[in-house]
C-alpha cells in the first residue's frame, strides 16, 4: 500500500484534538453567521489585487475563503455539498454544527464522554426528522402549480441575498423561469435556464428573455442585424474546410494535383452549404420570412459569404449547451449533418437582433411559442455587482425547483426550528433513558442557532425573542421572528417558507459532521503551507 | 490570416508563457519604433496570429494575446484577473447597490508592486495625462526608477508571472481555478488535479476558449502550454479531451514545460514512486488528446549543454522559463511568417508553415511519432569560419529530458527555425546564405535526417527588459559569440544583451526512446503487473485495470514505431 503522510504534520493527542475541532467549528460559525436572514451582512472581499466580491451567501464565501484548519475544511466541504445538493443552507449548516459543537463543550468539560453525546444526537436527529414530516405544509404540484407558493419560497431566500425591491423583482423572474422550462413528468433541469449579463447602469433592469440570448453575433457585414419571422436551423456541421488533411504538402507530386485536392475539399463544403440555402429557399420562398442558422462547428468567410448572398443570418461556435436550449426555445432539432434537412428540422422565432456593447455582441431570439427554455438576463454596473445577481438568480431558481419537487415547504423565520426544540423537550426527551438525555438537550437547543442569529443580526436581544418565541410555542402557536419588530409572527401570514428539502439536509449532514468532530482520536494537522516559497 | 490560439495551464507553464508574451510584446514595439535596427522593422510576422483586436469599453482599440491562461487562485500576485486594460472605472470600492443593510469590507493586504511592475504603472499614468492635455510635469514628485534597479528588483524578487510581465491581457485570459488556491494545499500530483476540471471550472474555461475560437476565421491551430509537473496534468488533460471533441480537426500542439525545481526533493522511495506514476499516467494522458507533445524541462538547466553560454540559476523558475520561451518563440515562428506568393523575393524570410504542416510532417512520415525533441542554440553561432556547419549542429543541445545523445536515426525527422544569425561579423545572414549552410551542415554531418524543414528570419530575439540576467560572459551585445570573455562582477542580462541569434529545431527521432521506455516501464511495474505497488494509489486516481492496460498498450505501441526490436514494447516476458 502506498500511503503517504505528510512527515511535517503534527499529531495532537486527544483532548487537545477535540478542543482544536470545536475551536475551529466556532471559528467558522463567527464568521459566517453574520450572514444569516434578511438583516445579514454583506461581506465585500477585496484581493491582493484589488478585485472585488460581493457575497451574502455562505457558499461563495466559504469558496472564496482560504481555509487553512483541516476541521474548517472538512466543515465548509459539507456546506459546500449541501449547497451542490440542494442549493442553499451552507450558512446554516454551518452554524448549525458550530452550535451543536458549542452545546457539546459544556458537558465535555464537565467530564462527559463525547459517545454519550453523539448517542443523544442520533435519537433527536431522527425525532426531528421525523417531526419535520408533520411539521411540513404539503403543496400540490399538478399541471399547474401554485404560483403565490413558489413565490413566497423564492422572495424569502431572494431577499436574504438582494435589496427588498430587487428580490422582489427577481422573484417574478425565476418563478417565471422555472415554470417556463418545466414539463410535466419530467425532472427540472435548471440547465435549460441560460444565465447571461450585460454591463448596464442599472440593475432593475435584470429581465426575462422567453428565448434564448447569445453571447455572440453573425461574423459577416452584410447579413442582417435584425429579422422578424425566422425559421430556426439548430446543427452541428462543420462548414470550414479542413486544410489539416491536405495542406501537407509533402504528400503530393505537383502543385497542381494539390490545388485539385484543396478545390474537391471545398466543393465539400460549398455543398454542404448549398444544402443549407436550398432548404432557405423551399420554406422561405414567397413568403416574408426570415432564415437563421445557429451552428455549434465553425464557418469559414466562404461559407458566411454564400450564406449572406442568400440572404441568411449565420451564428457560429454555438455554446455546446445552447444546442438543446435552442430546440427547447424554438422547436425543431438539432442536426449533425445537412444530408437529410427537412422543414420539419425548423425551429421558429418571431424576432432575431443583434445588440452590440464595445466588443460584445449578443443575439437575441425572441418571441418563441411555447418556450420551454428561456434565459435570465442579469444587468449590473459592473462585475462583482452581476456576479452577487448571478449568485442570487440560481439560488433562486433552486428554491422553486426544490418546492415543485418536495411538493411541501417549511414555515420559515425561525419557526421550525422553535417547533422542533419544543417537540424535543417536551416529548422527546422524556423517553430517552440516561444521558444520552443531555445529547437530545444539547442538539435541541443547537437548533435554537437560527432564530438567535436572526434575532442578533437583527440587533435584538436574542434572551428575550426566544423566551417570547417559545412561549408562543408552548401555547400553541407556530410563529416565528419579526426580523423589523422583534415581535412573534405568523410566517403564514407573511409569506414566509423555506426549502423542506433545504432543512432535511441540514439535520442530515450537521450532526454527522459534528459526531465525527466530537469522536475524533488523534488530528492529523496538515495542510498548512509547507512548501517554502522558492 | 490563420489564427492560433494559446493556452497556458498551471504554475510553470504560466512563466514561461509571460515570457513569451513579452517577447511579442518586444517585437511589437520595436516594429513600430522608428529608431530601431531595421532587422525588427520589416519582421515579416504576422502578428494577428497571436493577437486579437478588439476594443475596450472607453471605446480605446485594444491589442491582446489570443490567449487563456489556467492557474490557481492568488498566482495572479498584484495582477487583476480582469487584467490591465479593460479597467473599469468603478466608483469607490465601498459602493454596494445590492444590499441595503450592513456591509462588512475583508480585504487582503494589497500585493506590492515591485519597482519594474511600478515603473510600468508610471508611465502608463504619464501617457494617460499627456492624453487628457494635462501637463504632468508639474506635479513630476515621483523618483526616477533607473533601468538597473528595475533588473535587479526582478533578479531579486520574482514571485509570481505576473511579477515580470510587461503585456496587457484581455479581461478573458486569465483564470483562477476558484477554490483551488496557491500555497495552501499541495497541487502536486495527478490525483489531486483530477476533479479540478469539474464541478463549473471546466465550462468556465470551455467558455473562455469559445470567445477567443468564435472570433477565428481560419484556425490553424491551438498551442498549449502545460506544466505537467503535478495536479494541472489532470486539468490540462480534461481540458483537451473537452477541446478534441469539440473542435475536431483542429490540431493541438502541445508543450509539456517542467521547472527544475519539480525534479528535486524527492525526499524518501516512497515520493520516487509516487513522482514515477505521476509522470506515467501524466504523459500517457495529454499524448491521447493532441497531435505532437514536446517534453521541455531538463533537471539541471544550468549544468545542461543548452546553457553552454548561459549562467542560468536552476532553483529560479524565472531563469529557466526564459530559456524555455525563447526557445518555443523561435520554434513557432513558422506559423507567423508572412506567407509569400512564389513571385515575391523576400530577402528576410523563408520557410513559412502552418501547425497541421509541422504536425503532419513531423508525426505522420514513415512512421507514427507524436513525441518531438526540442533542441536550441542559445544563442546561435555565426554562420562562418572553419567548421561552421558542424558548430551549428553541435551546438544544437536538447532541452527535452531523458533521451539517447548521438543516436543514428535514418528515420529522423527534423523542422529547424533560425533566426537573426550572423554571416561574417557584425552582418546578418542572408536567407539564402543560412538555406545554404544549413544544407552543408547536413551534408557533412555523421548522420543525417531523412527529411529537414528550415525556417528562416533576419530577424534576431529581441530580449526585453524584464529577462533574467542569464548570459554568459561570451555572450556579446547582439548576441554575438565572444573569443575572449567580458570581465564583469555581475551576469549579463537586458541591459548588456539587446538582442541575439537563435536557432531551435524540433526533431522526431529515436534518441527520445528512454523518454517513453522510462514511462512504459514504470507504468507497468507500479500499476499493471500483478500486485503491482501503486495499483491502489491509481484507483485512488480514479484509473481502473482497463484504461492502465490501455495506457500501457498505446505506449508500447509508441515505442515498437520507434524501435520495432524493443524488448519493452512487447508484453511477453
Amino acid at each position: 500500500m502506498l500511503r503517504v503522510l505528510n512527515p511535517n504534520a503534527e499529531v495532537l493527542n486527544k483532548s487537545a484534538a477535540l478542543h482544536m475541532n470545536i475551536n475551529a467549528a466556532k471559528g467558522l460559525q463567527d464568521v459566517l453567521k453574520t450572514n444569516l436572514g434578511p438583516k445579514g451582512t454583506i461581506k465585500m472581499l477585496v484581493g491582493g489585487a484589488g478585485d472585488i466580491k460581493l457575497t451574502k451567501d455562505g457558499n461563495t464565501l466559504l469558496k472564496e475563503m482560504q481555509i487553512q484548519n483541516p476541521t474548517a475544511i472538512m466543515i465548509a466541504r459539507t456546506a459546500v455539498a449541501q449547497d451542490d445538493i440542494s442549493g442553499d443552507g451552507t450558512t446554516s449548516t454551518v452554524i448549525f454544527i458550530g452550535e451543536l459543537m458549542k452545546q457539546s463543550e459544556r458537558y465535555i468539560d464537565e467530564g462527559m464522554h463525547p459517545r454519550v453525546l453523539v448517542d443523544g444526537f442520533e435519537i433527536a436527529k431522527r425525532a426531528t426528522l421525523q417531526f419535520l414530516e408533520k411539521f411540513k405544509t404539503p403543496v400540490v404540484m399538478g399541471d399547474e402549480p401554485d404560483k403565490e407558493i413558489l413565490k413566497m419560497v423564492a422572495r424569502t431566500t431572494l431577499r436574504t441575498k438582494l435589496y427588498e425591491a430587487l428580490a422582489d423583482q427577481l422573484t417574478d423572474i425565476v418563478t417565471n423561469a422555472v415554470l417556463c422550462i418545466r414539463k410535466p413528468e419530467e425532472a427540472i433541469d435548471l440547465f435549460m435556464v441560460e444565465i447571461m449579463h450585460m454591463r448596464h447602469k442599472f440593475d432593475v433592469d435584470t429581465r426575462l428573455v422567453e428565448g434564448l440570448v447569445l453571447d455572440h453575433g453573425s461574423r459577416h457585414p452584410d447579413m442582417k442585424r435584425r429579422a422578424e419571422n425566422c425559421h430556426i436551423l439548430t446543427c452541428n456541421v462543420s462548414l470550414e474546410y479542413d486544410k489539416s488533411e491536405i495542406n501537407a504538402g509533402f504528400f503530393y507530386s505537383n502543385a497542381e494535383q494539390r490545388e485539385a485536392m484543396i478545390a474537391a475539399e471545398r466543393r465539400q463544403v460549398d455543398e454542404r452549404v448549398q444544402k443549407i440555402i436550398d432548404l432557405k429557399n423551399k420554406v422561405c420562398s414567397g413568403k416574408d420570412n426570415n432564415f437563421v442558422v445557429i451552428n455549434q462547428k465553425g464557418i469559414d468567410p466562404p461559407s458566411l459569404d454564400l450564406l449572406a448572398r442568400a440572404g441568411i443570418i449565420a451564428l457560429r461556435r454555438a455554446k455546446r449547451r445552447n444546442m438543446e436550449r435552442l430546440i427547447l426555445a424554438c422547436g425543431g432539432e438539432a442536426v449533425n449533418s445537412v444530408d437529410d434537412l427537412t422543414p420539419d428540422c425548423l425551429g421558429w422565432a418571431g424576432l432575431v437582433y443583434e445588440h452590440v456593447l464595445g466588443e460584445e455582441k449578443y443575439t437575441f431570439v425572441e418571441n418563441v411559442r411555447n418556450p420551454h427554455s428561456c434565459t435570465i438576463l442579469i444587468k449590473g454596473p459592473n462585475d462583482h455587482t452581476i456576479a452577487q445577481i448571478k449568485d442570487a438568480v440560481r439560488d433562486g431558481l433552486r428554491a422553486v425547483k426544490n418546492t415543485i419537487e418536495d411538493e411541501s415547504v417549511v414555515l420559515g423565520a425561525g419557526a421550525f426550528e422553535v417547533a422542533a426544540r419544543q417537540h424535543l423537550i417536551n416529548e422527546v426527551k422524556k423517553t430517552v433513558e440516561g444521558r444520552a438525555q443531555l445529547g437530545v438537550v444539547a442538539f435541541a437547543d443547537a437548533l435554537l442557532v437560527v432564530p438567535k442569529t436572526l434575532a442578533e443580526n437583527s440587533g435584538l436581544d436574542k434572551q428575550d425573542v426566544i423566551i417570547a418565541l417559545t412561549g408562543e410555542h408552548d401555547r400553541g402557536n407556530v410563529v416565528g421572528l419579526s426580523q423589523h419588530t422583534g415581535e412573534p409572527i405568523d410566517p403564514q401570514m407573511e409569506g414566509i417558507f423555506d426549502n423542506y428539502s433545504v432543512k432535511r439536509q441540514i439535520l442530515n449532514s450537521g450532526p454527522v459532521i459534528a459526531s465525527q468532530l466530537l469522536l475524533v482520536d488523534e488530528v492529523i494537522r496538515a495542510g498548512r503551507n509547507m512548501r517554502k516559497p522558492t | 490570416m490563420t489564427e492560433i490560439v494559446t493556452i497556458q495551464v498551471g504554475g510553470f507553464a504560466n512563466f514561461v508563457g509571460s515570457h513569451f508574451w513579452n517577447i511579442q510584446d518586444e517585437l511589437l514595439g520595436l516594429a513600430a519604433d522608428p529608431y530601431a535596427d531595421p532587422v525588427f522593422r520589416n519582421q515579416n510576422l504576422n502578428m494577428d496570429v497571436l493577437y486579437r483586436t478588439g476594443e475596450t469599453p472607453q471605446g480605446i482599440v485594444s491589442y491582446t494575446p489570443r490567449l487563456v491562461s489556467v492557474d490557481l487562485q492568488g498566482s495572479l500576485g498584484s495582477m487583476s484577473s480582469r487584467g490591465t486594460l479593460y479597467n473599469e472605472t468603478s466608483p469607490g470600492p465601498s459602493y454596494v447597490t445590492t444590499w441595503a443593510g450592513n456591509i462588512s469590507t475583508h480585504a487582503s493586504g494589497p500585493h506590492r508592486k515591485n519597482l519594474f511592475l511600478e515603473s510600468l504603472y508610471e508611465e502608463e499614468r504619464e501617457s494617460l495625462t499627456v492624453m487628457n492635455g494635462i501637463n504632468g510635469r508639474e506635479n513630476n514628485s515621483r523618483r526616477e526608477i533607473h533601468d538597473e534597479d528595475k533588473v535587479e528588483s526582478l533578479e531579486n524578487g520574482v514571485q509570481f508571472w505576473t511579477d515580470f510581465s510587461k503585456v496587457h491581457y484581455h479581461p478573458q485570459s486569465l483564470y483562477e481555478l476558484s477554490g483551488l488556491w496557491t500555497d495552501v494545499q499541495e497541487f502536486d500530483n495527478y490525483g489531486i488535479g483530477k476533479d479540478a476540471f469539474s464541478g463549473g471550472r471546466g465550462e468556465e474555461m470551455s467558455e473562455r476558449l469559445r470567445f477567443f475560437a468564435e472570433e477565428c476565421d481560419y484556425m490553424q491551430g491551438f498551442q498549449f502550454f502545460v506544466d505537467d509537473s503535478g495536479g494541472f496534468s489532470a486539468v490540462a488533460a480534461d481540458f483537451l479531451e473537452s477541446i478534441a471533441d469539440e473542435y475536431t480537426k483542429t490540431p493541438v500542439l502541445l508543450y509539456a514545460v517542467r521547472g527544475p525545481v519539480s525534479h528535486t526533493n524527492l525526499r524518501s522511495q516512497k515520493q520516487t514512486v509516487f513522482r514515477d506514476i505521476h509522470d506515467a499516467v501524466s504523459f500517457s494522458r495529454l499524448s491521447s488528446f493532441c497531435k505532437l507533445i514536446v517534453p521541455v524541462g531538463l533537471p539541471l538547466l544550468s549544468r545542461s549543454k543548452a546553457a553552454t553560454f548561459l549562467s542560468v540559476k536552476d532553483e529560479e523558475p524565472y531563469h529557466c522559463s526564459a530559456v524555455y520561451a525563447a526557445s518555443l518563440h523561435a520554434i513557432t515562428l513558422p506559423f507567423r511568417l508572412e506567407h509569400l506568393g512564389p513571385t515575391a523575393d523576400s530577402c528576410n524570410i523563408s520557410g513559412s508553415m502552418d501547425v497541421s504542416g509541422v504536425v503532419q510532417m513531423l508525426t505522420g512520415q514513415a512512421r507514427q511519432n507524436m513525441v518531438s525533441i526540442l533542441d536550441v542554440a542559445m544563442p546561435a553561432p555565426p554562420l562562418t569560419g572553419k567548421q561552421v556547419e558542424q558548430t551549428l549542429l553541435r551546438n544544437l543541445q536538447p532541452l527535452t529530458p531523458d533521451i539517447t545523445e548521438d543516436v543514428e536515426d535514418l528515420q529522423a525527422v527534423e523542422s529547424i527555425s533560425v533566426q537573426g544569425s550572423f554571416g561574417s561579423p557584425g552582418h546578418r545572414a542572408s536567407v539564402s546564405e543560412v538555406n545554404d549552410m544549413v544544407e552543408a551542415a547536413y551534408e557533412n554531418a555523421t548522420s543525417r535526417p531523412k527529411f529537414c524543414h528550415l525556417s528562416v528570419s533576419q530577424c534576431p530575439l529581441p530580449i526585453p527588459l524584464p529577462f533574467p540576467s542569464i548570459f554568459g560572459s561570451h555572450v556579446g551585445q547582439h548576441g554575438e559569440l565572444l573569443d575572449s570573455p567580458i570581465i564583469s562582477s555581475r551576469s549579463r542580462g537586458s541591459l548588456d544583451v539587446h538582442s541575439i541569434p537563435m536557432a531551435a529545431r524540433l526533431r522526431s527521432s529515436s534518441a527520445v526512446l528512454p523518454f517513453l521506455e522510462n514511462r512504459l516501464v514504470k507504468l507497468r511495474r507500479y500499476g499493471i503487473e500483478r500486485g503491482a505497488s501503486g495499483a491502489q494509489l491509481l484507483s485512488s486516481w480514479g484509473f481502473g485495470q482497463d484504461e492502465l492496460q490501455d495506457m500501457g498498450e498505446s505506449l508500447s505501441k509508441m515505442v515498437s514505431a520507434l524501435d520495432p526490436h524493443s524488448h519493452t514494447s512487447s508484453d511477453s516476458d
